[in-house]
């Protein structure tokens, strides 16, 4: 390998590149005369207008948020301190239906399980979406396969969310389900599994496959942008395939991933049509809570839980984005 | 088609090569699935601490002949040696070879220092020792007080080194530079020219360098690989390639050369005569290769070897009187748009002639080019 010839190893010190000039050319060049941005006209840069212009482009969606998202918020908050009648509710402050919560047992055993299903989605759909989005963005070449593969995986949504639930419990799951079946004439287990009936493993299984695409998109489109040559310059300084997903790809597809992690884990914690069908009713969360309270017309004990849910959503997502740092990476 | 070009000129630190020692492509070939053929049978020789540049169109084939040596594209055909070791086969993480990619290809994520740092790492070096070799390798190329800026917050000068600084801590044995000045300002461009040349000089280091830009390669390479629709066109030193090129493809690349195609008409010794078709231009030039009267030649003379006549006099061969069609004047010198009988004809004179010349666009003028600055390109 060593021959006489190769040179010696660079002398550093001798080597230097004559800095100065360069730096004085790119003085130059960076002294050229700003873009008169008077000519541009009125409207733009430091105009007093401007102000006005900003305010009028976010008027419709701050009107949007406001209507849809903070009035119904605090509509909820205010319920949940008024007093349960018989009639629904009338407008006396009380505690009593969150001390009442903070002492439900049940209430408490389905956050839990709730969370738990929540996390096992996230981090089950980060580790099964990851390759595939990795494939989509990094692997496959022409841009026109990209899309077409893409718009393949996107297919199950092409159907309504219900369907899908329902096509997971009776064809598929449970004790004579084509799951069970399969896996017998495959000799695979001797008798069927009755956890693949109306069960928490079934509605785990489930979410998992009805939201993973929730984290596929963010992976997809943020693998898509990280410079393919950055990636090849790590190959050719050293980096073997894994050094160069750690140090070069993950890193910059943090903020899809913490997108995705949050796409994932604020719709499993509220959700409740999955937990419904695929449970079959036998299986219970915060979400179904809520709706049981709601249908009993218990309308302050349905918001105090609601807005405990909402709690518990803001300290989750709190949690995401400090486990991946997110603000520096923006 | 070329074999390898006449010695480089002073190659610094450079041992002889002795057939074992540097670089061998041999029979180089790269078929793109769908046939297209993007490297065809490119076979060279580069000596340690030699600066050649691939100089050719876009689609030349320039860029995959340097990607195949780096390892990022495979070969079809052909053996790539380094001290007589092959390289093919072998994963970019496992070359002695680093490249300057094209966008400096820095990490977004990562500040100046880290960048550098990077390739350390990946060899395992431990954490003091390459901090302390990055910093000394960002001294060199005048970046200490910027080693934890992200790339986005420096200049694209200042990123250019930030790639120099970051591919050079590896010590690599080939450099590969792909259009590496492709990115900066033009006046940034002229500076790390000589910056990076000089560079290449005091480590001693065998550069590849990649561009399609004529100027850039003169006045870098110790030789240049004049490429052209997959194929190696001329292998020389820069001088050769500007005043002597060998075929009609280089002559028209490296541009302001007068082609011309003729037959020719008598041959006394090694001097033949050629004549333009419609016999209104004559040339004589010198030639080591017999050609039977009667046969077609192609010869070419740099817009710069014509000078233009005070007088009308002489009639002999290597002289025309032309028509200006326009004047072009380009602050140091003149460009003469001319034609003779049918043949478009190119002359660069000094800007001291641009007062005697200006606003004559459609009157006669006699111009004149000596012997050896004609050149017969390969037919």
């Amino acid at each position: 390998m060593s021959s006489s010839s190769t040179p010696e190893p660079p002398g550093k010190d001798a080597a230097r590149i004559a800095l100065d000039e360069v730096e004085e050319a790119e003085a130059v060049l960076e002294q050229r005369p700003p873009r008169d941005e008077g000519a541009l006209g009125e409207g733009s840069g430091n105009g007093r207008g401007s102000g006005w212009v900003t305010a009028a482009l976010a008027a419709p969606g701050m009107i949007w948020i406001g209507f849809y998202l903070v009035a119904p918020l605090v509509i909820i908050v205010l319920v949940s301190f008024w007093t349960w009648t018989d009639a629904g509710f009338d407008r006396t402050f009380t505690t009593a239906n969150y001390s009442e919560l903070f002492h439900d047992r049940t209430y408490w055993d389905n956050m839990l399980s709730t969370v738990i299903t929540s996390v096992i989605a996230v981090v089950a759909c980060l580790i099964l979406g990851f390759p595939v989005a990795y494939f989509l963005a990094l692997k496959v070449q022409s841009l026109r396969w990209q899309i077409a593969l893409f718009i393949i995986a996107l297919a199950p949504f092409w159907t309504s969310f219900l369907t899908r639930a329902i096509a997971w419990t009776f064809p598929l799951m449970g004790r004579e389900g084509a799951l069970n079946q399969m896996l017998v004439k495959l000799h695979i287990i001797s008798e069927p599994i009755p956890e693949f009936g109306f069960s928490t493993l079934s509605v785990r299984l489930a979410m998992i496959q009805l939201y993973i695409l929730f984290m596929i998109t963010p992976l997809f489109f943020t693998l898509a942008q990280v410079d393919r040559s950055a990636i090849e310059a790590a190959r050719d300084l050293g980096a073997n395939w894994w050094g160069t997903f750690r140090e070069v790809v993950l890193p910059q597809t943090m903020p899809g991933i913490v997108i995705g992690s949050i796409f994932i884990f604020v719709l499993t914690m509220g959700d409740y049509g999955t937990v419904a069908t695929v449970g079959g009713g036998n299986i219970t969360s915060v979400g179904t809570l809520i709706y049981s309270k709601i249908g009993a017309v218990q309308y302050p004990q349905g918001a105090a839980s609601a807005v405990l849910l909402v709690v518990a959503l803001m300290v989750g997502v709190w949690v995401i984005t400090r486990l991946s740092n997110l603000r520096e990476d923006l | 088609m070329e074999e390898q070009g006449s010695d480089s000129g002073g190659a610094a630190g450079a041992a002889p090569p002795t057939g074992q020692s540097g670089l061998d492509l041999i029979g180089l070939t790269k078929v793109f699935p769908g046939g297209t053929v993007a490297v065809d049978d490119v076979n060279l020789h580069v000596d340690h601490g030699e600066y050649v540049v691939l100089l050719g169109p876009s689609g030349c084939g320039k860029t995959t002949t340097l990607r195949m040596i780096g390892g990022h594209e495979f070969p079809s055909q052909g053996a790539i040696l380094l001290d007589g070791e092959s390289l093919v086969g072998l994963p970019p993480h496992k070359r002695p070879t680093t490249t300057v990619f094209q966008h400096f290809a820095l990490f977004p994520h990562r500040t100046t220092l880290q960048n550098v740092e990077f390739g350390l790492k990946m060899h395992g070096v431990g954490k003091g020792e390459r901090r302390e070799t990055a910093m000394k390798a960002l001294e060199m190329v005048g970046l200490v007080p910027l080693a934890d800026r992200k790339p986005s917050e420096l200049s694209g000068g200042q990123q250019q080194r930030v790639a120099l600084a970051r591919v050079l801590v590896t010590k690599p044995k080939a450099l590969l530079l792909d259009e590496p000045l492709g990115d900066l300002d033009r006046l940034l461009q002229l500076r790390m020219r000589v910056e990076l040349r000089n560079l290449q000089r005091q480590l001693g280091l065998m550069f590849i360098h990649v561009t399609h830009n004529q100027e850039e390669a003169l006045s870098m390479a110790d030789r240049i690989v004049v490429m052209n629709d997959a194929r190696i066109q001329q292998v020389a030193d820069p001088l050769t390639i500007a005043t002597k090129p060998a075929t009609e493809v280089v002559a028209r690349f490296m541009g302001d050369n007068n082609i011309l195609r003729g037959v020719v008409t008598a041959q006394e010794g090694d001097r033949l005569i050629v004549e333009d078709e419609a016999e209104h231009l004559r040339f004589s030039v010198r030639s080591s290769e017999a050609r039977p009267v009667g046969s077609t030649a192609m010869i070419a003379i740099r817009a710069a070897a014509v000078t233009v006549e005070a007088n009308g006099a002489s009639d002999g061969p290597n002289s025309a009187e032309c028509e200006i069609v326009f004047v072009e004047f380009l602050g140091d010198l003149v460009k003469l748009h001319l034609v003779a009988g049918s043949e478009r004809m190119l002359a660069k004179v000094g800007a001291e002639h641009y007062p005697a010349l200006r606003g004559r666009e459609g009157e006669k003028i006699r111009i004149s080019w000596k012997e050896e600055d004609v050149q017969l390109l390969d037919a």
